[in-house]
């Protein structure tokens, strides 16, 4: 019996509430201001620009041209501003599995290279290969889906 | 100019709720089965896939923290057992190919599950597409035995 029940307690029901309130927080405090951003973006001219300017690389992988903006945010800041960013633009299902998998493997670019910079491998190959992992994904995707 | 402010208010409660509802019951789940060791058992049923790798055998445990934790929560924890267990400089940069292309896998396919992506699907291409990845790279690393030597060699 003690071995079934090995450390588990209530304090690890406690644990596992708190950190799953503490990714919530984390993301609201990102979430929240790229929403209202990406929202009032929508009612100026600048999300046509945008748009159009990208547009015809976004349509390689199936995604209109604004959606370069989610991926933007998910590489330069990390993946809770890119979900705050897809929550406030209309898109379908299709459209946000496909960005989905291009930022699983590729996002916060500065960050996460940094550490595997610490651990010696090159900045430049890294971001090199999830590049290359998500433009890959993001054409499979888009043929499959 | 309020419609615009009550739009993006609504909106962004709404995708926070949407993801709280999966992400707390899954911390929650997450933190029970690491409790009572299945992260452990979960590292001995990668055994065999990391000596595909030629890589040891102990390489299993840092290798499923990354998976599960992720590398900003998971590096610490990642870093002490590579050097408890000894790993090489070879084990340590095929974990972190690995790693790169697929960490804290729960969480991530958790947030974009709670906007209606296939979760199944987003989580196993992403663990298949970093196994062959690490495979390929396990093929072009030479083997090498050198330990990693001091702390403030990866930190």
């Amino acid at each position: 019996m003690q071995d079934i029940n090995k450390g588990f307690s209530t304090s690890t029901l406690k644990r596992g509430i708190m950190s799953g309130l503490n990714i919530t927080w984390e993301l609201s405090k990102i979430l929240v201001p790229i929403y209202f951003i990406v929202t009032f973006l929508k009612y100026t001219p600048i999300i046509s620009w945008i748009s159009n300017l990208f547009a015809p690389i976004m349509n390689l992988f199936g995604l209109p041209g604004e959606a370069a903006i989610v991926l933007v945010m998910g590489n330069a800041v990390n993946l809770y501003a890119a979900v705050g960013a897809m929550a406030s633009l209309t898109l379908s299902i299709k459209e946000i599995s496909i960005l989905a998998i291009m930022l699983s493997f590729c996002h916060s670019l500065l960050v996460e290279t940094a550490l595997a910079k610490k651990i010696g491998l090159s900045a430049v190959k890294v971001i090199a290969v999830r590049v290359a992992l998500a433009v890959v994904s993001g054409l499979v995707f888009n043929i499959l889906l | 100019m309020f419609i615009i402010f009550k739009e993006a208010f609504i909106g962004s409660f709404n995708s926070v709720k949407q993801i709280a509802f999966i992400v707390i019951p899954l911390m929650l789940v997450m933190e029970i089965l690491k409790d009572m060791g299945v992260l452990d058992k979960i590292a001995q049923l990668f055994s065999p896939l990391v000596k595909i790798y030629g890589m040891k055998k102990e390489a299993g445990f840092p290798l499923v923290i990354g998976i599960v934790i992720g590398l900003s929560y998971g590096a610490g924890i990642i870093f002490q057992s590579a050097k408890e267990d000894q790993l090489t400089r070879r084990d340590l940069y095929l974990l972190t190919y690995f790693l790169v292309a697929a960490h804290a896998v729960f969480e991530d396919t958790a947030i974009f599950m709670a906007f209606g992506v296939n979760g199944l699907l987003l989580f196993v291409t992403r663990l298949v597409v970093a196994a062959l990845f690490t495979f390929l790279a396990s093929r072009w690393i030479k083997p090498d035995d050198t330990l990693l030597q001091n702390s403030s060699e990866v930190i």
